[in-house]
């Protein structure tokens, strides 16, 4: 290395060694130190007990973890395919330009933008029992149901609410992602297959998809990865839909507090992330 | 004002070597033009100097200093970038004087010099406006007011006009070699063309693989080419290389008897055996001449009832190729050399620009 | 031409697109209906309030005169019973005067903006230094980097609550209000972090490295390069992911309930509002008025950023 290599290495480093400090500090060793608490008993207050094993036996002999790890497999699979199709269906729908086209994209976007906490009340009073829209609809005006129900009171019914919730507010993602690529197909591929006989349909199997194999693989992976780790959207919409998050958080921070199953059952998700995580630096992303 | 030097300079990347032991002294004021084929290092030699790159081994000497620990903005270097490189943000006026603001040159100074360069660029009309806004000849010109403005003791230049089209580059080619004429700083031009290598260079450095190929005045090079890489690089169309085979009285050129004590630019005067010596003739296609329009002299070859294969008319020249020793051979010959394909002809050849290469090594003999 | 449009092609469309809106919008739409409604006009369904009441505004935004609650008959025979100790009474008169600023929205607003904007520019400035860095300096361990920053940007909050907790109340800093609040701080820096320097960076790559180097050639330092340079040129991506870090901020839930929960007077806009939905005060009116002004600045920022976000706009999109 000649000194002015030096020289810029040795600039490089300090330029991100705040980062690296940060990072180290408030992600990694917390995650490293997450595995050495999930083999303590720990209280509240920071008072540890070593117990080995204890809290994994006790986590994979809970019924409830499993019912968690059911609920949030309901949940991924809703939202992904949901968000998928949904951001799909929309970038087709506004890949042409038209008048107004700009109102209509921020007029999609803002759900993607409004924090949680000010949009889930607005849920909630759509789903309420007396004054909500949906029962009003449903049992007054389609007939459909015979009684107004309580969707969110119901564990079962809320998960569903739930997952709408998330496919209305991050469906606009996948549209941008899905959209970026569709506008980079060019024309003339378009144009080859209407030529070569094929209709729109035709033309959507053979030329749009095959394109957009990879961004909706992309989107998939990535609605994995940022679901799995969801709470906010639905502890605040809907607390007794119980995803591993929420049930992390109350095995942490609420009833009997314990923290020390709290860290096993992230331990455990976080393993499971790291495969999607590593799948996503390793196949899609080109950093 | 300075001379550079470089000596033994290696850079390699990881693993690859991309320049493989350069040695080149440009003196004070010169104008000397790396050319070459991409990935030949000419852009990599050329960022060295500037200080962009770092070389592997070898120093680096401008002035009397070595500057290999220098960084780039200590050098006192101008340098005209390949894609202009102009700050998207600043005014064309910015551009130019920013150098100059930096150094606190005092404001009246700063004017002078700026209406002094924008005369000579015509960049008057363009002082306020933004890059964006500018045509690719005059974002060229903005770039050169930023290098000029300086008063650097070296100026640099990476593929400055690959970026214009035909005409617009003949145009910045003169202006470039007005603008040396005037100011008369040490210049590195890098390009891979080798019409602006042979235009503008006071030397010219050919570069291939990393090496230098040859070193020296366009017209040596042009004329005395010392091996066949640089033969066929220099010059356009580029120069026929023919198979041959010298005795100790001629060189045989599929039958043609050309007399050895006439290729004057044959150094090889070795005795050889009866069989004789396999060698590669060099002949520029422009040293051929139609026999209708020139007369034959004892230092011309006749290579008589030649059968023209193809004609590419170009204007003033028309190209023609032939068959000669198993090979395609191009002559240019002048618009009047009225021919016809499949047409018989004789052309001439001048002996004293023959010149021939070893088989194995392509070196001159 | 692909694609003629036929009549039914354009009504079909007309109609997919207004569905789309509605769908998008309904939520909003609902909650400043709701907002906007008496009490005894929430059980219709239209939209449209009979009456405009802006009461829960004025009452949030600390508009109205305070007012004189009245005392109940029956309460204040309880307190004229002079058998009751004083301190007493002063406590069960004080549960009914001390009415007037149920909700002190001004405060929570105010928190918020100190947390995420604070946050936001640390963020920023660190992002710009890290981006810049493994994006343009050569050096050994900058693929690593590269890779852990993606890492970290991708491991959600939610996996790190309880080591974070544990490590702050190791040191002491859970246990008290100051304490609690710069944890707070940290984390959303190190939240929106990994998100700047993953935009920045992409930004960076972006920018043509011919221009620094003529800057150098101009006789700057790669500071002053970097300062006179690339900043100016990155002024609308600054300005992006400065938006997005704050959004990030302002929207954050999970951490601030951990941390700043026994401290009301700390309390963000998220957590108030969570407190005040589960809270007896829970009129629908009220929360919903309070949702639209914590959306506001939110909007705002999104059609400020959206000008930027022309160029790059899916650089941003992969968090969420």
């Amino acid at each position: 290395m000649t000194p002015l290599e030096r020289a810029e290495a040795k600039f490089g480093w300090k330029l991100v060694a705040p980062t690296i400090l940060i990072l180290g500090l408030l992600i990694l060793y917390p995650l490293m130190y997450n595995v050495y608490l999930s083999f303590f008993d720990v209280q509240l207050n920071g008072y540890k007990t070593f117990v080995g094993l204890e809290n994994y036996i006790k986590l994979l002999t809970n019924t409830d973890y499993y019912s968690a790890i059911g609920t949030t497999s309901l949940y991924l699979l809703g939202t992904v395919v949901g968000t998928t199709l949904l951001g799909l269906a929309m970038a087709l729908l506004l890949k042409d330009p038209f008048k107004g086209r700009g109102l209509v994209n921020a007029a999609i976007m803002l759900p993607y933008v409004a924090p949680v906490i000010s949009v889930v009340f607005g849920w909630q009073f759509l789903f309420d029992p007396i004054s909500g829209v949906v029962n009003y609809l449903f049992v007054d005006v389609l007939g459909i149901w015979s009684e107004r129900t309580n969707l969110i009171g119901n564990p079962d019914s809320a998960l569903w609410v739930v997952v709408l919730f998330d496919i209305w507010k991050h469906a606009p993602i996948a549209y941008l992602l899905i959209l970026s690529k569709l506008v980079s197909v060019s024309r003339d591929q378009y144009e080859a297959a209407a030529i070569d006989g094929y209709g729109p349909i035709g033309r959507f199997f053979h030329v749009t998809l095959p394109e957009l194999y990879f961004v909706l693989a992309t989107v998939v992976l990535l609605r994995l990865i940022w679901n799995l780790n969801r709470f906010e959207d639905v502890y605040l919409l809907a607390p007794n839909v119980q995803t591993l998050p929420i049930f992390t958080y109350y095995q942490a921070f609420t009833g009997v507090i314990d923290q020390g199953l709290a860290a096993a059952t992230s331990v455990i998700q976080l393993a499971v992330l790291s495969v999607f995580i590593w799948f996503y630096i390793k196949k899609i992303m080109k950093w | 004002m300075a001379a550079i030097t470089l000596k033994n300079i290696i850079k390699s990347y990881d693993k690859t070597q991309v320049v493989k032991g350069i040695d080149l002294a440009i003196e004070d004021g010169e104008f000397v033009v790396l050319v070459g084929p991409s990935g030949c290092g000419k852009s990599t030699t050329l960022r060295m100097i500037a200080g962009l790159e770092q070389p592997t081994s070898g120093d680096i000497i401008i002035g009397d200093r070595v500057v290999n620990d220098i960084e780039p903005q200590n050098r006192n270097i101008a340098m005209v970038f390949q894609n202009y490189a102009l700050y998207p943000h600043k005014s064309v006026k910015e551009n130019i004087v920013f150098a100059l603001r930096r150094l606190k040159v005092d404001n009246d100074e700063i004017e002078r010099r700026l209406s002094e360069i924008s005369e000579m660029l015509q960049l008057e009309e363009l002082l306020d406006r933004k890059p964006a806004d500018l045509s690719g000849g005059q974002r060229q010109r903005v770039a050169m007011g930023r290098a000029i403005i300086r008063e650097a003791d070296v100026f640099l230049f990476d593929e400055p006009l690959s970026n214009l089209d035909s005409k617009l580059r003949s145009h910045m080619r003169t202006e470039i070699g007005k603008i040396h004429n005037k100011f008369g700083r040490t210049s590195v031009y890098v390009t891979h063309d080798q019409v602006e290598a042979m235009t503008l260079a006071d030397k010219v450095v050919v570069l291939h693989d990393g090496y230098i190929a040859q070193y020296g005045t366009p017209m040596e090079i042009y004329l005395n080419p010392t091996n066949i890489f640089v033969a066929q690089f220099i010059g356009s169309p580029s120069m026929n290389i023919i198979e041959g085979t010298l005795f100790n009285d001629y060189l045989d050129i599929d039958g043609h008897h050309l007399p050895r004590e006439k290729l004057s630019n044959v150094a090889y005067q070795e005795t050889i055996s009866d069989s004789g010596l396999k060698v590669k003739v060099g002949i520029r296609p422009d040293f051929f001449n139609d026999k209708a329009f020139f007369s034959e002299t004892d230092l011309t070859f006749n290579f008589n009832n030649v059968v023209i294969d193809l004609i590419e008319p170009m204007g003033f020249d028309k190209e023609v190729l032939f068959n000669l020793a198993g090979g395609s051979v191009k002559a240019r010959l002048d618009l009047r050399s009225d021919i016809t394909l499949g047409v018989k002809i004789d052309l001439l050849v001048d002996l004293s620009r023959v010149l021939i290469f070893d088989p194995e090594t392509e070196q001159r003999l | 031409m692909l694609g003629k449009r036929t009549l039914t092609g354009r009504i079909g469309f007309a109609l997919a697109i207004l569905l789309l809106v509605s769908f998008s919008l309904l939520p909003f739409a609902q909650i400043l209906s709701t907002s906007l409604k008496h009490q005894y006009d929430w059980g219709n369904p239209s939209l449209i309030p009979q009456t405009i009441n802006l009461d829960a505004y004025k009452e949030l935004l600390g508009l109205t005169e305070a007012k004189k609650v009245e005392i109940p008959a029956a309460i204040q025979k309880i307190l004229n019973n002079p058998k009751l100790p004083k301190d007493k009474k002063e406590a069960i008169a004080a549960k009914y005067t001390s009415n007037e600023n149920l909700f002190p929205f001004g405060k929570y607003m105010l928190n918020s903006v100190i947390f995420s904007v604070g946050a936001a520019t640390f963020s920023l400035i660190f992002s710009v230094m890290g981006a810049y860095s493994i994006s343009r300096l050569r050096f050994k361990g900058q693929v690593v980097i590269q890779r852990s920053v993606l890492f970290v940007y991708m491991v959600g909050g939610v996996l790190l609550m309880v080591p974070l907790y544990q490590m702050a109340m190791n040191i002491g800093l859970a246990s008290s209000l100051w304490g609690s609040a710069f944890c707070l701080f940290l984390i959303y820096i190190v939240q929106t972090l990994p998100v700047g320097m993953y935009m920045l960076g992409n930004y960076f790559r972006g920018i043509p490295f011919a221009l620094e180097e003529a800057a150098m050639m101009d006789g700057c330092s790669r500071k002053e390069a970097i300062i006179k340079v690339v900043l100016p040129l990155s002024l609308p991506m600054l300005a992006t992911v400065f938006i997005y870090c704050f959004i990030i901020g302002w929207n954050e839930y999970l951490f601030a309930s951990v941390f700043l929960k026994q401290y009301p007077e700390f309390h963000t806009l998220p957590l108030a509002l969570q407190e005040l939905f589960v809270s007896k005060n829970a009129i629908w009116d009220r929360i919903m008025a309070a949702s639209m002004l914590t959306l506001a600045p939110i909007v705002i920022c999104f059609l400020f950023a959206s000008r930027f976000m022309k160029g790059g706009k899916t650089d941003g999109g992969v968090k969420g």
